[in-house]
């Protein structure tokens, strides 16, 4: 592995017990992340996404474990950590994480500048009233303007993409290596959408910061990301940079989930869905998990996991159909369109 | 202000019902030898309290007395003897009593119920601090007041007795025997506390805003100090007036049971021999009480929540 990985994640194995059965989250999930990269993590609900994250933050909850794999961060092996002492120094200063909805991520009893406050209490080694100072600048940093007056006032006086860009002052003033994201703008509408991905993308340039998206919305992978990983039922399944991955997709899940974009369906007529639903993840699952939605699916799809092919070095996908003794199977229309270049 | 004025409203209805079902009591109630008197004599007693007055004309003047804080004469209990002094005797006693009651119930109730959550949360099978603190709360709340009173009085004295010497009935003057009233007036409410603290903190721990706290890199300790705990006694001081009512309603039989001169004796034994005054003025006050418990909860309500305003803005959706 090269020395420039930020992260190595080896073969994850992630279950959680549930009501007495064992569900298998993740499943041999490897995945390296490039030092000052941004990398988008795709894929449907349930599909392990928000787990794998969970995993980096040492943050998953007390009915799951890591039951084989490793993970290194910044040279530190991850799993081997027992200590929580040892996982107070990784989250935040190693590891900052922005979640999902700014409306409950934020104490409401506690002044947004406190909030702040205490993240450059924990990581910048500042105290009294020059940690004070940085947790305003830090609101300023992220444009929320009269940080001043801003830093005395309690969440319920922000708006959404307010609180969210405080939440980003958070995981900033920790100064961290890594930001996780975690679909960071599902609950805030359009415009504040671009606003804040815009904010990310800036704060990352200038802080020379790795971030990891998490997303369903193949749009704001488009805009932000290097690097994309498609995740279906808690394995990656295709890997590449956005332009490999969007414009010569490989795996047939890619290919379903690129052709159920509204942009690919025909002028008149009906948006695409992928038939039937994702696996049940507490039951044994033989060969590709998406052989049974697949309509290319080979018979030998439904029997034995195919493993990675590279099409280039940035480039693999987890699919029978690379293998050269597989018939040649041409892409859904959608996706040929793309290929000719006249999709996207 | 408004709750001010809402209050001040409840506790004159309450005087108004009251005063009428008192009303509909024998008139014994306003004399000491009523078996000895001729007619006469009682017309002339009703006539000097005032009581062939309509209703109204005679509550106004009931009011109209409190206002200037003067709550009448016993008739019966102490004859002549005016009823403001006689509370100015017994309240001192049963409101420290309730006081250091209650302080003992959220000085253990808080922390048992924290405890409680850490260990319910944590990754541990076997969680023995919220098993042990779930037993403590079913047996507290299931049985009956009367009955753990009496088993605390006579079996605690008992044990206590072993180390020092203690007498089974209350005196003011023996710090000793403080402990034991104390101690039994404040189960109910620590075992309230207890399981409520449990509850929300439990919810609390699930909340997004401690997950970014984790992910900050907090320390669990301070989180459960400075994020959970700050967010769980918001909703907990809903049960202060509740808390506050228990504390007098137990101090009735408490006071009973150690014979503490206090004013839960005072109303047994009013109503007892039926002296009508006193019972009203009792019960005015104890309304009094439980008001200012309702009104004292939401204030403690609104200053730990800046999110909670009490009086309606212009800017409310």
């Amino acid at each position: 592995m090269d020395s420039d990985s930020i992260v190595e994640i080896d073969g994850l194995h992630v279950s959680f017990r549930l009501r007495g059965e064992r569900v298998h989250a993740l499943r041999g999930v490897t995945l390296d992340v490039k030092r000052g990269e941004s990398l988008a993590i795709v894929g449907e609900s349930g599909s392990g996404k928000s787990v794998l994250c969970k995993c980096l933050m040492g943050l998953l909850d007390s009915n799951g474990e890591i039951t084989e794999g490793t993970i290194t961060f910044d040279g530190i092996e991850l799993t081997k950590i027992k200590d929580e002492k040892q996982w107070l120094n990784i989250r935040g200063s190693g590891i900052a994480f922005v979640m999902q909805d700014p409306i409950s991520s934020l104490n409401p009893l506690m002044r947004v500048g406190d909030q702040v406050k205490e993240a450059v209490l924990l990581h910048q080694g500042l105290s009294g009233s020059e940690a004070r100072q940085a947790a305003v600048n830090a609101l300023s940093d992220v444009g929320i303007d009269s940080a001043e007056k801003r830093y005395m006032q309690y969440p319920h006086e922000f708006s959404g993409g307010m609180r969210q860009r405080a939440v980003i002052a958070i995981a900033l003033a920790c100064k961290p290596k890594l930001i996780i994201c975690d679909e960071p703008t599902t609950a805030l509408d359009v415009t504040i959408q671009a606003q804040i991905l815009g904010l990310i993308k800036e704060m990352q340039k200038k802080m020379h910061l790795t971030t990891i998206y998490v997303t369903h919305d193949l749009g704001v992978v488009a805009m932000i990301a290097d690097r994309v990983a498609v995740m279906y039922a808690g394995d990656i399944i295709e890997v590449g940079t956005v332009r490999e991955v969007f414009k010569r997709p490989a795996h047939p899940y890619t290919w379903a989930l690129l052709s159920s974009l509204p942009q690919l369906a025909p002028k008149s007529g009906e948006l695409y869905s992928i038939g039937g639903s994702p696996p049940n993840m507490a039951n044994e699952i033989s060969g590709d998990a998406f052989a049974p939605r697949n309509p290319y699916a080979l018979n030998i799809d439904f029997v034995q996991r195919p493993g990675y092919y590279s099409l280039s070095p940035t480039h693999k996908a987890r699919t029978w159909l690379l293998d050269s003794r597989a018939p040649r199977v041409d892409p859904p229309e959608g996706i040929q369109k793309i290929r000719r270049g006249d999709g996207l | 202000m408004q709750r001010l004025i809402r209050s001040a409203v409840t506790l004159v209805v309450v005087i108004a019902v009251v005063f009428g079902l008192l009303r509909q009591m024998p008139i014994e109630g306003y004399f000491n030898n009523y078996d000895k008197m001729t007619p006469t004599q009682i017309r002339v007693g009703l006539e000097r309290h005032g009581l062939n007055r309509p209703y109204l004309r005679a509550l106004m003047s009931f009011l109209g007395n409190l206002l200037k804080g003067d709550l009448g004469v016993s008739n019966r209990y102490r004859v002549g003897y005016p009823i403001n002094s006689l509370i100015a005797q017994k309240m001192p006693i049963s409101m420290s009593i309730g006081i250091l009651a209650l302080i003992t119930a959220l000085a253990l109730g808080l922390p048992l119920g924290v405890l409680m959550a850490r260990s319910a949360i944590s990754a541990k099978r076997f969680k023995a601090a919220d098993k042990a603190g779930s037993a403590f709360i079913a047996i507290v709340e299931s049985i009956p007041f009367a009955v753990y009173c009496l088993f605390i009085q006579i079996y605690g004295t008992e044990l206590i007795r072993k180390y020092i010497y203690l007498p089974m009935l209350f005196s003011k003057e023996n710090i000793a025997t403080w402990f034991l009233p104390v101690f039994s007036l404040s189960l109910a409410n620590m075992a309230m506390y207890a399981m409520w603290m449990r509850r929300y903190m439990i919810d609390e721990y699930s909340r997004e805003y401690t997950r970014l706290a984790r992910a900050k890199g907090v320390s669990e300790a301070a989180i459960s100090t400075k994020h959970v705990f700050r967010n769980a006694i918001v909703p907990l001081s809903q049960y202060l007036p509740t808390s506050l009512v228990v504390t007098l309603m137990g101090s009735l039989y408490v006071e009973s049971r150690y014979s503490i001169p206090g004013m839960g004796g005072l109303l047994v034994d009013s109503i007892k021999r039926q002296d009508n005054t006193l019972v009203l003025a009792l019960v005015v006050v104890y309304t009094a009480l439980s008001i200012a418990g309702v009104f004292i909860g939401d204030i403690a309500m609104a200053v730990l929540d800046p999110r909670i305003r009490l009086t309606r803005s212009q800017e409310a959706r």
